[in-house]
């Protein structure tokens, strides 16, 4: 891999250890990857606070390491997001009454965002979110270079925002300013190469969630270019992406007229000729809410709702379906936690608190490894903390209900699941 | 008629180097990590997987592409466990797979000259040049 003079310099120790540690990543992570060099990031990089904030353990900068680069006023190179906690994952807000544990012990919590301190000294901003993207107040532009660390998050950075990100967002992208310039840096990676008609009306949050995993299963890491979706919400969006990236691994695709880089179906293939075109239809829709209503009993103990972490819209939603109604079945709403406090000076915390669920933030049950209320059924809205619920807490049989919104709050309210195909 | 034996050499792009053999396990339907892989115990725990609860200690771990989450890195955790397929062979991937590949620190390799999950069936013998790229694979008899 070529590196200029300064990148070298950094390599050869002589702008410190810890440059050097984190140089001797890139390069390493650029060779493997098959890079041909590093790019300057011009955009944003987010990390996932925590203990580890690395991907990869030989190249670990520790704790003890950031505490000292910290202490000696070192900043991060580029603007630097902080994405929902990992290692370990943490509720940051509405954790105290969640009863269970480590979550709802005081100590815990307070470690955890002592682990984080530094890194926020450095200027990572914490908004403590895998949705940071909807409330960061500061977002790339179209063509900026980043380093993005969450899947549903990275197609918002390459479609929506038309900015280049690959899934490697880490302390040492942040702290170096750098990172491998392959796949999504590239152009010519960012062409698509199927289309992908939608042959239904999509209408509903549940329709994009299910449309993003039946296109992500048939594209696999493909780039589609897909038409015929409406006008989605942003909320709509969201759900897509997270279904693209959990039925599938979609980092980059084109909706002409709506992503900046496909003003026109012709602009999505850059000219070149189409050579592969599948549908999406309502009976793909059907056979994946099938495939994910993976239970049998109708008694349901736990509902949770956020994945991804709900915006201030989806809240209101539940807010106003649960108003003066009690919950039978334990409830989570998850959220990002900028969106917790308007929720909470709308007053929708304690509406949701008073019907007797929990609004949160910063966490979900999938990264608290499988952390919930006591629960043998559960019931979500998201397609993908659904599927990946079962082997979070293998061996444990878990029954996993999914449908829309409405469906779910219904089963909390009478902790019975009544949702069906509609 | 002896049975003769049916070698097919891949050639494909290094990610990891070293040298590995050993029986192939080959899944065609994409890897997840995030739960939907135990690296304590070894094997996948997606439900629907057609490789649900088959170890992969020792095989020539053998899969289209990666899907889902960055908990991909997963697989390589499994090398703290010792757990760890002997080598990672993949049709074609991007960040998720090369940094799982580096964590687990076993010979890897990708972008094939033939599809490696339509040559190598399980229960092939597989050895693994990583250095090379190269993959050899002796067919399992009929």
């Amino acid at each position: 891999m070529y590196l200029n003079d300064g990148e070298k310099r950094i390599l050869d120790g002589s702008k410190g250890y810890i440059a050097q540690k984190c140089m001797k990543f890139l390069v390493d992570y650029g060779e493997a990857a098959g890079a041909q060099r590093l790019v300057d990031i011009d955009g944003t990089v987010d990390i996932h606070p925590g203990l580890k904030t690395t991907w990869v353990s030989d190249y670990e900068i520790t704790l003890t390491e950031i505490k000292e680069l910290a202490a000696r006023g070192e900043k991060f190179k580029v603007p630097t997001i902080g994405n929902k906690p990992i290692e370990p994952a943490f509720i940051v807000d509405g954790w105290q009454n969640c009863g269970t544990y480590p979550s709802s012990d005081p100590e815990h919590h307070k470690k955890c965002l002592e682990n984080i301190k530094p890194l926020i000294q450095m200027g990572m901003v914490p908004i403590l979110s895998c949705t940071y993207y909807l409330v960061s107040s500061y977002l790339p532009t179209a063509g900026q270079h980043c380093s993005w660390g969450e899947s549903s998050a990275v197609p918002w950075a390459n479609a929506i925002l038309g900015a280049r990100a690959n899934h490697d967002g880490c302390f040492q992208s942040a702290y170096l300013g750098k990172i491998p310039a392959y796949d999504m840096h590239l152009s010519e990676n960012r062409v698509a190469t199927i289309l992908v008609e939608c042959e239904t009306k999509l209408e509903t949050d549940m329709d994009y969630d299910l449309f993003g995993w039946a296109v992500g299963e048939a594209v696999g890491i493909q780039v589609p270019a897909i038409t015929n979706i409406g006008k989605p919400t942003w909320s709509q969006i969201v759900k897509m992406n997270s279904g693209l990236n959990t039925g599938g691994q979609v980092r980059m695709y084109h909706v002409p007229g709506l992503t900046p880089e496909a003003p026109t179906l012709e602009a999505a293939f850059n000219k070149t000729s189409c050579k592969h075109k599948i549908g999406i239809g309502r009976g793909d829709l059907k056979r994946i809410y099938d495939m994910l209503n993976y239970a049998s009993n109708e008694n349901v103990d736990f509902v949770f709702l956020g994945c991804p972490h709900y915006n201030i819209q989806e809240i209101q939603k539940v807010a106003r379906l649960l108003d003066g109604k009690k919950c039978k079945s334990a409830l989570w709403v998850m959220t990002n936690p900028i969106s917790y406090q308007v929720a909470e000076r709308m007053g929708y915390a304690a509406t949701i608190e008073r019907a007797g669920g929990i609004l949160m933030s910063g966490a979900c049950p999938g990264i608290l490894r499988g952390e919930m209320p006591p629960a043998s059924v559960m019931a979500t809205d998201a397609a993908k903390q659904n599927y990946y619920m079962t082997g979070h807490v293998y061996p444990r049989a878990l029954d996993t209900w999914y449908g829309t919104t409405e469906d779910c709050i219904d089963a909390a309210v009478t902790g019975k699941w009544q949702g069906g195909w509609r | 008629m002896a049975d003769t034996e049916v070698r097919i050499v891949l050639k494909g792009r290094k990610i990891i180097g070293g040298r590995a053999e050993g029986e192939a396990l080959t899944s065609k339907m994409p890897l997840m990590g995030w739960g939907c892989v135990n690296e304590k115990l070894g094997f996948v725990t997606e439900r629907n997987h057609p490789l649900y609860e088959i170890p992969f200690k020792g095989k020539v771990l053998v899969f289209p592409e990666p899907r889902g989450s960055g908990g991909f890195n997963a697989y390589g955790a499994t090398r703290r466990y010792n757990t760890n397929p002997a080598a990672f062979i993949y049709r074609q991937g991007f960040s998720l797979t090369v940094l799982a590949a580096m964590i687990m620190k076993v010979p890897t390799i990708t972008d094939f000259d033939r599809d490696p999950v339509e040559v190598i069936e399980t229960g092939d013998y597989v050895y693994v040049n990583g250095d090379e790229g190269i993959v050899e694979v002796v067919k399992k008899k009929k």
